[in-house]
């Protein structure tokens, strides 16, 4: 009960009927006024103070007025929905010539973007080629340069060689099996080095199933110094296996890879230091 | 000469008992429309007026407002309270709204807030209400302190916590002031 007073007494009802409440507040204060009839009843009282006061402070709006309300709130009614659609109207229709209008914009936007998309794509395509092109004979280019270079250092190499004052050139000479061939074997006795120059080699072609082997006569016998092939465009020093005295060099056609002992009836030039 | 117009008046104006006119409303029928405008217009827009101060907007909106009564009149439930207080609440916020929206702070060269309600009454004293007891008799009772407050609130549109702020008083001196404003007015009507 008490609490019910102090309820009323804290003023929340005054701003209950004066609309000042949270939709909360007003929540609650309509669950406890269902509860409590003190509740309702000073609701009540409060509304009526208050509609006095409202009636006392009462303005009278002018005499057209009444009319006017009466007339809009029935039979009026309908006009204005209609002229309020109307309203919509306009601004919708005004508002769809705008979309007209964008969207012919856009098109016009799509046609010359991909017309310029075609022609940057043939120019790219254009320029690819030629890219290609120059990166082919660039190609060349370099495997050229690459293939000179080698050559200049086998030639270097071989210069090196034929300038050491430490080398021996021995010019071996052709045997009745082959009257016009002759080589040349530079000998390095200092470093072992035993060097043939591919270039300056006068030898028929072997075949596949053959292939010349050198050999060093040391004190009448022969040692293996390796085989090597007779190609048209060989080059440069070859080098084979390493001694370090020998009074002869002399080579034999033998099967391919080699043999222990010489052959000594395919023996094809020979020359002594 | 005031007389004799408020006679005439009265010839035409409807009145119904509250259950009556909800009945009326409820159903659309047009005589409650007459009465709900005749019974309560001037209180209704005794509050407009004081919060807009502009004869012209209060009276649109006067119009608005009954417009809403009549369409919404079923979110109106008498369980909750009385009609008179779902209709003041009703004006006191649609006039609230128009004056804080742009186009009226835009527009209205407004007079000074602090002698608002005075002022109305000073201008339009001939349409205060002759029904009623004196007015001046009520001023005497409340006490100013607690009629200010109760002018800002419900007259006025400000909310308790506005209030508050505005006059420089604690928010508990505002709520025990505007009770006993109200209890003054009780027993006065009484």
């Amino acid at each position: 009960m008490e609490e019910i007073t102090k309820y009323i007494e804290s003023g929340i009802l005054e701003l209950y009927v004066m609309g000042d409440l949270t939709p909360a507040e007003r929540a609650e204060v309509e669950e406890m006024s269902a509860k409590h009839p003190e509740i309702k009843s000073e609701i009540a009282s409060i509304e009526v103070g208050l509609e006095n006061y409202a009636k006392t402070y009462a303005v009278n709006p002018s005499d057209a007025l009444r009319s006017k309300v009466l007339n809009q709130i029935s039979p009026q009614n309908k006009t204005e929905t209609v002229q309020e659609t109307k309203v919509v109207e306009i601004s919708q229709s005004g508002s769809s010539l705008f979309y007209k209008y964008a969207f012919a914009a856009s098109l016009a936007l799509l046609v010359m973007s991909i017309a310029a998309l075609f022609v940057l794509n043939n120019k790219l395509q254009e320029s690819n080629q030629q890219l290609a092109v120059l990166q082919s004979s660039n190609q060349q280019f370099s495997n050229r340069v690459n293939y000179m270079t080698e050559q200049l250092d086998k030639n270097k190499e071989a210069l090196a060689i034929l300038h050491n004052p430490e080398v021996k050139m021995v010019k071996l000479a052709g045997t009745k099996n082959a009257p016009k061939a002759s080589m040349m074997v530079a000998f390095n006795p200092v470093k072992n080095e035993v060097m043939i120059d591919m270039k300056m080699m006068q030898m028929p072609e072997n075949d596949d199933q053959h292939q010349y082997q050198l050999w060093a006569l040391v004190d009448g016998k022969p040692v293996d110094l390796g085989v090597f092939d007779k190609q048209d465009n060989e080059d440069g020093m070859k080098k084979m296996k390493t001694i370090s005295y020998a009074q002869a060099f002399a080579v034999t056609l033998e099967p391919k890879g080699g043999s222990v002992n010489p052959t000594m009836e395919q023996m094809m030039v020979m020359g002594a230091i | 000469m005031q007389i004799s117009t408020k006679d005439q008046l009265s010839k035409k104006k409807i009145t119904l008992s509250e259950t009556d006119l909800i009945q009326a409303l409820r159903q659309k029928d047009k005589i409650g429309a007459e009465a709900l405008y005749d019974m309560y217009s001037s209180s209704l827009y005794g509050i407009i007026y004081r919060i807009v101060q502009h004869e012209e907007i209060a009276e649109d909106l006067l119009q608005e407002a009954f417009l809403k009564i009549w369409n919404s009149f079923n979110s109106f439930d008498p369980a909750k309270g009385r009609l008179f207080t779902w209709m003041a609440n009703l004006v006191r916020n649609l006039s609230i709204d128009k004056i804080r929206s742009k186009d009226f702070r835009n527009n209205s060269k407004n007079q000074d807030i602090e002698n608002t309600v005075n002022f109305i009454d000073e201008q339009r004293s001939t349409a205060i209400n002759p029904d009623t007891l004196g007015v001046k008799d009520l001023v005497d009772k409340l006490k100013p302190d607690q009629k200010s407050i109760l002018d800002l609130v419900y007259f006025r549109g400000y909310t308790h916590v506005e209030a508050a702020e505005e006059l420089g008083i604690p928010l508990g001196t505002v709520k025990t002031r505007l009770r006993m404003a109200i209890i003054t007015l009780r027993k006065f009507f009484n």
